[in-house]
């Protein structure tokens, strides 16, 4: 097989597709489905996933996240989880002693839905309300852009401050500078102290519509309010992404330990890390992956049918041109790879259609839908290449069918 | 296989084994006396020098449990240069002959040579190999591709020779102004006349520069006029050295060539020199 005779079965490939232009064209269309339903599926879930990604990334460098609950996506914690004993500040003082080789920072995070927040005569929805330490900074990587944070003296005496974040502002102050000023949160007066920086969108949820207060003050308040109102979780910030999964095991030891799990049995609370979550969304997308893949290979396969028939139509209708053919010295191997070589040509023009139409189709969805999409190389790579194998693979039985026919017959057809 | 069918006979163990009045005795070498008696050359070892050698060919069609000769035992040979025709009645055996002689086929016995190869073992590429090298075909119906153009159509072999492209043009392109079609060479069969597309065909079958030009029935789809200028370029080619075989059921086309196998009931009836 030279490269002559895979130009010359190209040649007379393009020439039979342009010669039977409705019946290739609805062959190529078949593929192009297949391959369409492969590239739109790959590219939903890839952007799905570079969506995700970029969101965990979002939440600052390589923190782990500990809380009572088992890491969820959204996923409201279930009854077990919610009669487990809480995770204390004391517990966040033990790790942070024990696993201080391996962490850098520690912050305990009491959180709620604050029911009313008010200044003067204006009142925003529903900000999330934290109660926090001065080591939250640092630690998530969010600091404040005027004013100042959450101090010793505020922990220690417990004084009624309030950083507030963006949309907070906004809402409160769109013409006055808030520091100084005071707003009464559930209808106790705080002072503000400071202002976040922005801090963006997590999930499509904005985190500036936050409002930050020292820990021993939200406790003053709210401490006897049950979860899931009020959740307590510890954030942690190892040295660098190498010391993750140490920190991680050494936190799930200390609190084993201080929770008294016995040797065998469950954890009864939640540590993640950036990580862990992705390992967890991959597992919970492979599933989804292996299901839209599934579908993908049944409709290449029918459109790999379709290839299969129109090339039996083709053989047959071309069985004096395969006379020819060999009489002039056309040996088997010649006449299989002139068919196999059509039928590729036929899928791969399936495949080019299709992945045109995938692309278009993820470009339309990044414009006019929320939902992410996204083509990496890869997949237009395997597009082609998995278009070309459905040629081979259904373009071979009708090939080794003309290979094998007997010259004098094929001549002898009309 | 319809003309094979008017012969259709019960087998006989004899017929088999392909000793008939008509077949001549065969040595140990696997040639026939009377070859041997007319003074034929043997290049080594038993193999004949002539261009194509026929010993003892039978085709025998098995249809069920019939059995039908379509040749039986037939011997000739056709030395290089001959203007030979094949002529019979349909139904005769000539149009399996010519297949075998083409190597489209091969006999259910005997030995068959082309240039000193022996063609009757030869398994379906070698044949097609040989197709390629030593056979010109030029058919009654043509059988020209009908998408492609009279330069490609001649190119054909050659792609099979794997010619390179250049030099595939360039004797295409030489093998068609011989047969006087320099001017046709972009068009396609149904833009040309009946004895144009004999030409392109005839083209086609001198471009390998092959040992035998095979020609079945080449004026039978063609007037007379035409007839006749395919006829006076088979005369041409010969006068230039080629070995023409002509299969053919009419007469007037036989009376051209310079020697004529006459075929009957799959046997030759008789081989004359007439020029």
């Amino acid at each position: 097989m030279s490269f002559d005779d895979i130009k010359e079965s190209a040649a007379m490939a393009v020439s039979t597709v342009r010669a039977n232009k409705l019946r290739s064209a609805l062959t190529i269309l078949g593929v192009g489905i297949g391959v369409v339903t492969l590239t739109f599926m790959v590219s939903i879930i890839q952007g799905l996933n570079k969506a995700f990604a970029e969101q965990i990334e979002s939440l600052g460098s390589n923190t782990i996240f500990v809380s009572k609950f088992d890491p969820s996506f959204g996923r409201p914690p279930n009854n077990e989880e919610l009669h487990r004993k809480d995770i204390t500040v004391e517990d966040a003082e033990a790790i942070r002693t024990e696993a201080a080789e391996n962490i850098d920072s520690v912050a305990p995070i009491r959180r709620k839905i604050a029911a009313g927040l008010r200044y003067a005569d204006k009142e925003t929805d529903t900000p999330i309300l934290f109660g926090v330490t001065p080591e939250y900074e640092y630690t998530l990587s969010q600091y404040v852009e005027r004013g100042r944070f959450v101090t010793e003296n505020d922990m220690r005496g417990r004084e009624n401050v309030a950083i507030l974040a963006q949309d907070v502002v906004r809402a409160l102050f769109p013409n006055e500078d808030p520091i100084g000023k005071e707003i009464k949160i559930e209808g106790s007066p705080f002072r503000v102290v400071g202002v976040m920086e922005t801090l963006g969108n997590f999930f499509g949820q904005s985190r500036d519509n936050s409002v930050f207060i020292p820990l021993p003050t939200f406790d003053k308040y709210w401490r006897d309010i049950e979860p899931p109102l009020v959740v307590f979780f510890i954030i942690l910030r190892p040295h660098t992404r190498a010391h993750v999964p140490p920190a991680m095991d050494q936190i799930t030891d200390v609190l084993r330990r201080r929770r008294q799990v016995p040797a065998g049995a469950k954890n009864n609370f939640g540590v993640s890390s950036q990580d862990s979550l992705l390992d967890f969304y991959n597992q919970l997308t492979g599933a989804t992956w292996l299901v839209l893949t599934a579908i993908s290979f049944v409709a290449l396969m029918i459109g790999g049918i379709g290839v299969m028939n129109i090339m039996l139509v083709s053989v047959t209708e071309r069985t004096k041109e395969i006379g020819i053919r060999k009489a002039v010295g056309a040996t088997r191997a010649n006449i299989l790879w002139q068919f196999l070589i059509e039928a590729v040509v036929l899928t791969g023009l399936g495949g080019v259609a299709g992945l045109a139409v995938g692309e278009l189709a993820s470009v339309l969805m990044n414009a006019y839908s929320p939902l992410p999409a996204f083509v990496p190389l890869w997949a237009i790579l395997v597009g082609v290449g998995i278009s070309a194998s459905v040629g081979i693979v259904f373009g071979l039985w009708p090939a080794w069918k003309a290979a094998r026919l007997d010259p004098i017959e094929a001549l002898r057809y009309e | 296989m319809s003309e094979a069918l008017l012969e259709m006979e019960s087998p006989t163990t004899e017929e088999a084994n392909g000793v008939t009045e008509e077949t001549s005795i065969v040595n140990g070498n696997g040639l026939d006396a009377e070859a041997l008696e007319r003074g034929d050359l043997l290049a080594h070892d038993g193999v004949p020098a002539a261009l194509i050698s026929m010993r003892d060919i039978w085709r025998t069609y098995e249809m069920g449990t019939e059995k039908l000769h379509a040749l039986r035992g037939v011997s000739f040979d056709v030395q290089r240069g001959e203007y030979l025709a094949i002529i019979g009645p349909s139904g005769s055996g000539k149009s399996t002959l010519m297949n075998l002689i083409g190597c489209l086929d091969t006999p259910s016995q005997g030995r068959y040579w082309i240039n000193s190869k022996l063609v009757s073992e030869m398994e379906d590429d070698e044949l097609a190999r040989i197709r390629n090298q030593e056979i010109g075909f030029v058919f009654q119906t043509f059988n020209l591709l009908a998408r492609a153009t009279a330069l490609h159509n001649v190119e054909l072999p050659l792609i099979y020779a794997g010619v390179s492209a250049a030099d595939r043009h360039e004797r295409a392109q030489r093998s068609l102004r011989a047969v006087e079609l320099g001017d046709r060479m972009t068009h396609r069969p149904n833009e040309l006349s009946g004895g144009q597309r004999q030409r392109v065909a005839i083209a086609r079958a001198l471009v390998n520069n092959p040992s035998i030009l095979l020609a079945d029935e080449p004026t039978g789809a063609l007037d007379s006029k035409t007839s006749i200028e395919i006829m006076n370029l088979f005369e041409k080619l010969h006068s230039e050295g080629n070995t023409i075989i002509v299969v053919t059921h009419e007469h007037d086309i036989a009376a051209r060539a310079h020697r004529v196998i006459s075929i009957r009931d799959g046997n030759i009836e008789s081989d004359e020199r007439i020029k």
